[in-house]
């Protein structure tokens, strides 16, 4: 057997489930890069890179919740917990495929979550960068 | 006489036959039992509290039978005697005279009496504590919180008063040892007593221990059939109807979805309408959506049921009145739990009640229910 196709039947294989583990979460995202060009005139497409730092980042609108770390821990592909000791699925799309899949649901935690963390509302190319960053994982 | 008989004047006889001495000394474990796990008992202890009661009830039960069908010393004819003979007695006592009775003294046979009637007493308001209370058992269906807090005064007050009855019972033994030379705890244990007596003996009679299992049997059978379906009736306000699926999954999906039988009216109120300030976190619901579940909670508040889950949690701390762990009540059945087990992995936090109590989710809360998970205690 030769390289070049075992190398063609494996890629074969991967590129579909690639392309197939964003894919349930393509509506959720179009939607919100539609809101943040509408938003935002420069916006040039969402960054896992930048989904990562805001995952990451501490805030100080609450002494509770400075992060979204507080409850999902800093590993998103492992189970978090939260303040009232319910355990969390993890966030990366790669350990739980249904995250970021229904938009009512996604828009109602980011509301939550943006304002106790945060203090504030998230911009839609926050929300974006943090579901592409879920998504890369 | 020669040395030997007056060291043992006669031989001895049985006098206390197999079935008084089983009785006695079950009697007094079981009733120690009780009596601890009443006293001192942690929560969780109620489930022991009970099965001594249970105990002490068939032995009541068989005591009763056995005073018509034990030996001639265990039939009430030998130890009820008239009120004059009581008096006779105690003036001898206190003149310093003494009667030797063979089997028991005049105020040895009251006090049996008197301890079996309330011990009997003592069961009958316990079962109506725990109908009331815990809503459970046969009379569950029919008694409310209240008459099962108020008749927990009587059970208590005839829990002390059997204390006094005890610690006069054993005066009366050391009495009868010491001024009547009797060796009473020995004879309780092999059942035999000097063949020595100053009045005239009742008439014997031989025990019928084949009447006395039958009797008993037959007692049993009907007095468990008889409990049992009175049991199974649905207790008096408890809740029955499953939780609201869309209250358990608004609420649920941050911590444990609360029994809305837990908090009065006015605490659901307070929180569903600031829900964006939510103990230090926003939670926020789409207003139809917070709407249904407002009306859910007011229509199912601790007012609508008689539990006492229900009752007790209704006594808000006015620091932190929203939060039912800073309740007297709460503060008070969990102060023996070590704080680590509440930040513990399994449990999480003070309010996640199912951790540990595993029929918390219907609002029930029966201390036979309580299981603190293993991994708590690392």
């Amino acid at each position: 057997m030769n390289m070049r196709f075992v190398a063609g039947v494996a890629l074969a294989l991967i590129i579909p489930a690639l392309a197939y583990a964003g894919a349930a979460q393509k509506p959720v995202l179009d939607a919100y890069a539609a809101q943040a060009k509408s938003e935002q005139a420069s916006f040039a497409g969402f960054s896992a890179e930048r989904g990562k730092a805001f995952f990451l980042a501490k805030h100080d609108a609450s002494a509770e919740t400075p992060s979204c770390t507080t409850c999902h821990t800093n590993d998103p592909t492992k189970s978090g917990q939260t303040r009232a000791g319910k355990d969390l699925a993890p966030m990366a799309v790669s350990k739980t495929p249904d995250r970021f899949t229904d938009a009512e649901k996604v828009e109602k935690w980011f509301t939550r979550n943006c304002q106790s963390v945060v203090g504030r509302p998230c911009t839609a190319q926050e929300k974006g960068d943090f579901i592409t960053f879920m998504a890369s994982l | 006489m020669s040395p030997i008989a007056s060291s043992s004047p006669l031989p001895p006889v049985r006098v206390w036959d197999i079935g008084v001495r089983i009785f006695h000394w079950s009697l007094l474990v079981a009733v120690s039992v009780a009596a601890m796990t009443g006293f001192f008992g942690s929560p969780d202890s109620v489930a022991i509290h009970l099965i001594a009661g249970v105990a002490i009830a068939y032995l009541l039960v068989f005591r009763v039978i056995w005073g018509f069908s034990g030996s001639t010393f265990a039939r009430f004819r030998t130890f009820i005697f008239a009120p004059s003979v009581l008096i006779a007695r105690a003036k001898d006592m206190l003149a310093g005279r003494h009667t030797r009775y063979l089997g028991h003294n005049p105020l040895g046979g009251a006090m049996v009496l008197a301890l079996m009637g309330v011990l009997a007493l003592i069961l009958m308001t316990g079962t109506v504590v725990l109908g009331g209370i815990l809503k459970q058992g046969p009379l569950a269906f029919m008694t409310s919180y209240a008459t099962g807090g108020l008749v927990k005064e009587v059970h208590q007050a005839l829990a002390f008063g059997l204390v006094g009855l005890v610690s006069l019972h054993l005066a009366g033994v050391i009495y009868e040892s010491v001024v009547g030379k009797e060796k009473l705890v020995k004879a309780m244990i092999t059942g035999n007593k000097p063949a020595i007596s100053d009045v005239v003996l009742p008439k014997p009679a031989a025990a019928r221990p084949l009447v006395a299992l039958v009797l008993l049997a037959l007692f049993s059978l009907s007095g468990i059939g008889i409990v049992a379906s009175l049991a199974a009736r649905p207790g008096l306000g408890v809740p029955v109807a499953a939780v609201d699926p869309l209250y358990v999954k608004e609420c649920g999906s941050c911590h444990f979805a609360y029994h809305p039988s837990m908090g009065p009216a006015k605490l659901w109120d307070g929180i569903i309408s600031h829900l964006d300030q939510h103990f230090g976190e926003d939670a926020t619901l789409p207003e139809a959506t917070r709407a249904a579940i407002a009306s859910y909670l007011a229509a199912n508040s601790a007012e609508h049921f008689d539990t006492r889950i229900s009752h007790v949690l209704a006594n808000a701390n006015p620091d932190d009145p929203l939060r039912f762990t800073a309740t007297r009540f709460w503060t008070r059945m969990h102060r023996e739990i070590p704080a680590s087990v509440f930040t513990s992995k399994p449990v999480g936090f003070k309010g996640a009640c199912n951790a540990c109590h595993s029929d918390a989710k219907a609002g029930l809360f029966a201390p036979q229910n309580i299981d603190i998970p293993e991994g708590a205690f690392k």
